[in-house]
């Protein structure tokens, strides 16, 4: 019996205001532990199938579901709850400026109510393995960029999600610094994590050899397979 | 390999506590960050509590309002103190007090003008034309008992301005309405204080709100810094407001009282006792953190994801 699926898009459709259609009839499934990208020119929709995932949006048709949880009846509290099970990675970093590297790193634990010995040491351990151990204590600011992406990522990746989605990773960062990125993503799956990215950057994708989804004016015009990639 | 995160949390008392003093001590950093606007915006609720709160000084008006009875000057003191004793028996009587001539010969000698004239009469002459005096505190319509005690066969005459009194009665009722209308307003404006204080630092701080809640900060966690910093801010105007009332009770209450005895009244000006000062203070910071948690409960519901 195959394993459920730990995201699915039920011919979801999303409209804003005005009639504009971000998404039109999306149809597809995420094995728990897989790693895919999405791509698509800008507009496509990627964006706005990662806001559907983190409940940033809700879809105007069709059903997301996340394990078993169908995301549109998902209300108040429960909100909160889903999102972090959803670890969440963007191009602009999104850090909190008036709080350390480490304050920042930490927030998803705070969150889910750690011991806060135990916070310190997951902090510390994450931010050596990501090389910045010696800057648990600076501001944001006083950070490069590739730095501060590379704090964004701890901060997505260091409570466990059961999915990660990051919306142009490697936007800002240099192709060493993006294959170093590329290739934790890549390590997440094992500890069960799912990884969606969201990336126009073809050449990654390529590189990656990865599940791809491709949108086209909101809509999923295809489905390529890792094996098939080299004949796109 | 480490644990699993649902592993390692801490207890739910042990993450609620570290949540709420987290909250206690980044809302008392962002006071402390703008000192000159918390400055402003605890000098402007103080402003408003202490005129909320002035009313409770005063008070003391009515218990001075006595009818004095002068007796016939051919009455004894066991003659005057057994008429009292029938008096305090009245339903219409709160209390009596009796003021034999030597007593009220003591209080004129510490007026310097009627010193000399007693000097000048002579010591015996002056006791013997003073007579003694009830002072009776009406419980009810003291109109009708101004008439009943000016009937009595002991009394020579009594002192009682019916219509000075009827009209200090209808501006100390208008006084006590205007108070309350007043408090009613000013402690409304004292919501809206905190409350907009409130609204500017969730305004300056939306971004930091929007990452919290997307990281999965549920509504508890972002609304709870903003509650304790409504409260701080209520308590802190609260203190100020009981030092300022405090300062001016000690101005006012000596003038006060010389000027209340030049009408022959003993009103005194109180000062805030510790029980009202303390619910004074709890009160403020409760309507801060009430104004803090209606201006963020309404921003967080206009953050709730749109659609379906």
């Amino acid at each position: 019996m195959p394993a459920m699926p730990v995201l699915r898009f039920d011919n979801v459709s999303k409209l804003y205001p005005g009639g504009h259609a971000a998404l039109e009839d999306v149809d597809f499934a995420v094995d728990a532990g897989e790693m895919l990208f999405v791509t698509g020119h800008s507009g496509a929709g990627k964006s706005t199938l990662l806001k559907l995932i983190q409940l940033a949006e809700r879809p105007t048709r069709g059903a997301v579901l996340f394990g078993e949880r169908n995301l549109a009846k998902v209300r108040g509290g429960r909100i909160a709850h889903h999102r972090r099970e959803v670890g969440v990675v963007y191009q602009n970093h999104q850090l909190l400026a008036d709080r350390s590297v480490a304050e920042n790193v930490a927030l998803p634990l705070v969150l889910r109510g750690v011991r806060r010995g135990e916070i310190g040491k997951r902090v510390r351990v994450l931010l050596e393995r990501l090389g910045l151990g010696e800057r648990g204590r600076s501001l944001p600011t006083q950070l490069s960029a590739g730095e501060q992406q590379r704090v964004g990522i701890a901060r997505a990746v260091i409570a466990e999600p059961a999915m990660l989605i990051a919306d142009e990773p490697t936007g800002n960062l240099d192709p060493t610094l993006s294959a170093e990125i590329m290739a934790l993503f890549a390590s997440l799956p094992e500890r069960g994590t799912s990884v969606l990215v969201a990336s126009h950057d073809l050449g990654l994708v390529k590189r990656m050899r990865k599940r791809v989804l491709v949108l086209d004016h909101g809509r999923l015009v295809d489905d390529i397979a890792p094996e098939d990639l080299a004949d796109e | 390999m480490n644990e699993r995160v649902d592993d390692v949390r801490a207890s739910r008392l042990g993450a609620w506590l570290d949540h709420h003093g987290y909250s206690v001590v980044a809302s008392l950093g962002r006071m402390l960050r703008k000192p000159w606007a918390t400055l402003l915006t605890i000098g402007v609720m103080a402003v408003a509590l202490v005129l909320q709160n002035v009313a409770r000084l005063g008070g003391e008006v009515q218990a001075s309002r006595d009818i004095a009875v002068f007796l016939d000057p051919a009455l004894d003191g066991a003659q005057a103190a057994a008429l009292a004793d029938r008096l305090r028996a009245r339903g219409d009587v709160a209390s009596v007090a009796v003021v034999a001539p030597d007593e009220a010969l003591a209080r004129m000698r510490e007026r310097p003008d009627l010193a000399a004239a007693i000097d000048a009469l002579g010591e015996e002459a002056a006791r013997a034309a003073l007579p003694s005096v009830l002072r009776v505190v009406p419980r009810g319509d003291e109109g009708l008992l101004a008439e009943s005690l000016a009937a009595l066969p002991e009394a020579d005459r009594i002192q009682h301005d019916a219509v000075w009194r009827a009209r200090l009665d209808a501006w100390l009722r208008f006084g006590g309405r205007a108070v309350l209308v007043l408090a009613a307003l000013l402690g409304l404006g004292a919501l809206l204080v905190v409350g907009n204080t409130v609204r500017l630092d969730i305004q300056s701080r939306r971004e930091e709100i929007g990452v919290l809640q997307l990281l999965g900060a549920s509504d508890g966690f972002v609304r709870r810094p903003f509650l304790y910093l409504g409260a701080w801010y209520g308590l802190a105007s609260g203190a100020l407001a009981l030092g300022i009332l405090t300062l001016a009770w000690m101005a006012l209450r000596q003038p006060l009282a010389d000027l209340a005895a030049r009408y022959g009244s003993d009103f005194a000006l109180r000062g805030l006792p510790a029980l009202p000062a303390l619910l004074v203070l709890a009160g403020a910071g409760l309507l801060g953190w009430l104004g803090a948690g209606l201006v963020t409960g309404h921003y967080l519901r206009q953050t709730r994801p749109v659609g379906r």
